[in-house]
């Protein structure tokens, strides 16, 4: 196993999984106490439309990917803010209309793209050294984002209105928020896929909700399992020789599991049952 | 009579709502410094709607209402962070991973601004805060695991610790047993004493809060009083608004058709 390690593309993609690992769990906290999952997964969705225009057209297909994420999250939370419909009937029709132009960009190339494929079911064994430096540039800027406006996100995922009242101003926050959703979407499409970049938001944060009643602790321990969880997925991949994104998240449900078996909060509950 | 003090919330002919949905129609009220308001009326009359106005959320469609002297589209986070809040039960989630003084802390957000980590004075603004609500032992739990009336305390100790001026209660006995009730409006009251805080309190409980507030509010989209208890609850005047026969029948409002029912 140690010798796997001798090797770039090796160091590379563990890099990257940490990288995407910590970055998803960190802002899946706030997905997941705000409410957002069907964000995550209408966002990863629209994203891939984005890639495969830009392979389609020949244009920067990451570009694309952020572009088309954004305008999904800003519209979903444009007309949530206005009352006009519910946040998961706009997003499941974004996500299914993206989807579709998706699959009719692929359609119309005529011919078979690995790498278009690589973005949907993710590649993290193939990362690029310049697709690595655009990830840890996007997650430094998303995690600083994350940790200047803490307190702001951590509030208006608990309450929006009560954020606002109290002179946050929860609107901007929550629009920020959706966007660094977008931005981890779009960062995270070449190591675990479209389709599995959902799972790697919402899992470890809500493997840790199993484990504290702590914001600051529910953090770090979704980061830690975000991490732990990527970068034990990359070198199951790489050992068994099975496909990077599907391992990292089959682990990370894993783990999920057993924390829901062994949660304070459940044995509390059950200690409660029995005592009445 | 004019009053001679300035009014800390005024609200000058302001309407609420949507054209063609109007949940407040021509408000013309003063609210002074240090006053204790009872908000009273029929379910959607309006409570609700003039809480979120005070709070600069909802600015009126029609007339003006100025907060703290400014008008409410003008008002800054730091105005809003003097307005201490409590919502109706149900509408924060109470599983929310969260200890009591992480919620507390919360309450020093507004006021600390954008780029501002929470430091030592905050955290002991928020241990006061506890303090004064009788919760401070409670600090490291869980906020789920409280009883309802004991995160009532935490979300009163959450208003505090904005410092405000101004603390806002949208029905905060709903849901509560008789005693905890009373201990939270007692609570209210002794924050309103000692603190010299101007506290609007919405309740659908007459006979709870018309000993202690200086005034009643009465809405029912319109206003229909703004005076000393024993001035709005008179049978002519509630009856506009309840539509049912209304007495005060020895220290209790009771309805006199379920009174007479039940004798």
């Amino acid at each position: 196993m140690l010798d796997l390690l001798a090797y770039d593309f090796m160091q590379r993609s563990l890099l990257a999984a940490a990288m995407v690992g910590g970055l998803c769990s960190v802002i899946g906290v706030f997905v997941v106490l705000r409410g957002l999952a069907f964000v995550g997964a209408g966002t990863s969705h629209a994203a891939f439309a984005g890639v495969a225009l830009g392979y389609l057209m020949g244009w920067p297909p990451l570009l694309l990917a952020i572009v088309f994420g954004l305008a999904t999250v800003w519209i979903t939370g444009w007309v949530e803010e206005r009352g006009r419909m519910k946040l998961d009937v706009s997003i499941g029709i974004l996500y299914t209309t993206t989807m579709a132009l998706g699959i009719l960009f692929i359609g119309l190339m005529k011919t078979y793209n690995a790498e278009v494929y690589g973005y949907l079911f993710g590649s993290v064994l193939s990362v690029t050294p310049e697709e690595l430096h655009t990830i840890g540039a996007l997650s430094v800027l998303v995690l600083g984002l994350l940790l200047l406006f803490a307190k702001e996100l951590y509030f208006i995922a608990f309450d929006q209105e009560m954020a606002e009242a109290s002179g946050v101003p929860a609107r901007q926050i929550f629009f920020l928020l959706l966007t660094l959703v977008a931005l981890t979407v779009v960062i995270s499409l070449k190591t675990v896929g479209a389709i599995l970049v959902f799972a790697m938001i919402l899992i470890p944060a809500s493997t840790a909700y199993q484990l504290t009643h702590s914001l600051t602790a529910l953090t770090l321990y979704s980061a830690t399992i975000g991490i732990l969880t990527s970068v034990s997925g990359v070198m199951i991949s790489a050992l068994w020789d099975v496909p990077s994104g599907p391992a990292i998240v089959l682990l990370a449900t894993t783990v999920f599991f057993i924390s829901v078996f062994l949660s304070p909060k459940r044995l509390r509950r059950l200690h409660l049952v029995h005592s009445n | 009579m004019s009053d001679p003090r300035e009014p800390i919330i005024r609200f000058d002919h302001a309407s609420f709502g949507f054209p063609g949905l109007i949940a407040l129609k021509d408000i013309s009220l003063a609210i002074y410094e240090g006053e204790f308001v009872g908000v009273i009326g029929p379910n959607g009359s309006g409570k609700t709607t003039l809480c979120r106005a005070v709070l600069g959320l909802l600015p009126p469609i029609e007339g003006h209402l100025r907060i703290f002297d400014c008008a409410c589209d003008e008002l800054r986070c730091h105005h809003r962070a003097k307005i201490g809040y409590l919502p109706q039960k149900g509408v924060v989630d109470r599983n929310f991973p969260v200890t009591v003084l992480e919620t507390v802390m919360m309450g020093r957000y507004g006021a600390l601004g954008l780029f501002k980590r929470p430091g030592r004075k905050d955290h002991d603004i928020a241990l006061e805060a506890l303090v004064q609500v009788g919760m401070e032992s409670h600090k490291d739990n869980a906020l789920g695991q409280l009883s309802g009336g004991q995160q009532q305390r935490v979300f009163i100790a959450r208003a505090l610790a904005q410092q405000p001026k101004v603390l806002i209660l949208d029905e905060p006995t709903t849901g509560l047993d008789i005693t905890t009730q009373h201990n939270v409006i007692e609570l209210v009251q002794h924050l309103h004493d000692e603190l010299k805080l101007t506290v609007l309190l919405i309740t659908h409980d007459i006979n709870m809060i018309r000993s202690r507030v200086d005034r009643l509010v009465l809405l029912k989209t319109r206003l229909f009083a703004a005076a000393p208890p024993a001035e709005v609850l008179k049978p002519e005047i509630l009856h506009q608004v309840y539509g049912k026969e209304l007495v005060i029948a020895e220290k209790d409002l009771v309805i006199v058709e379920d009174y007479h029912h039940h004798h």
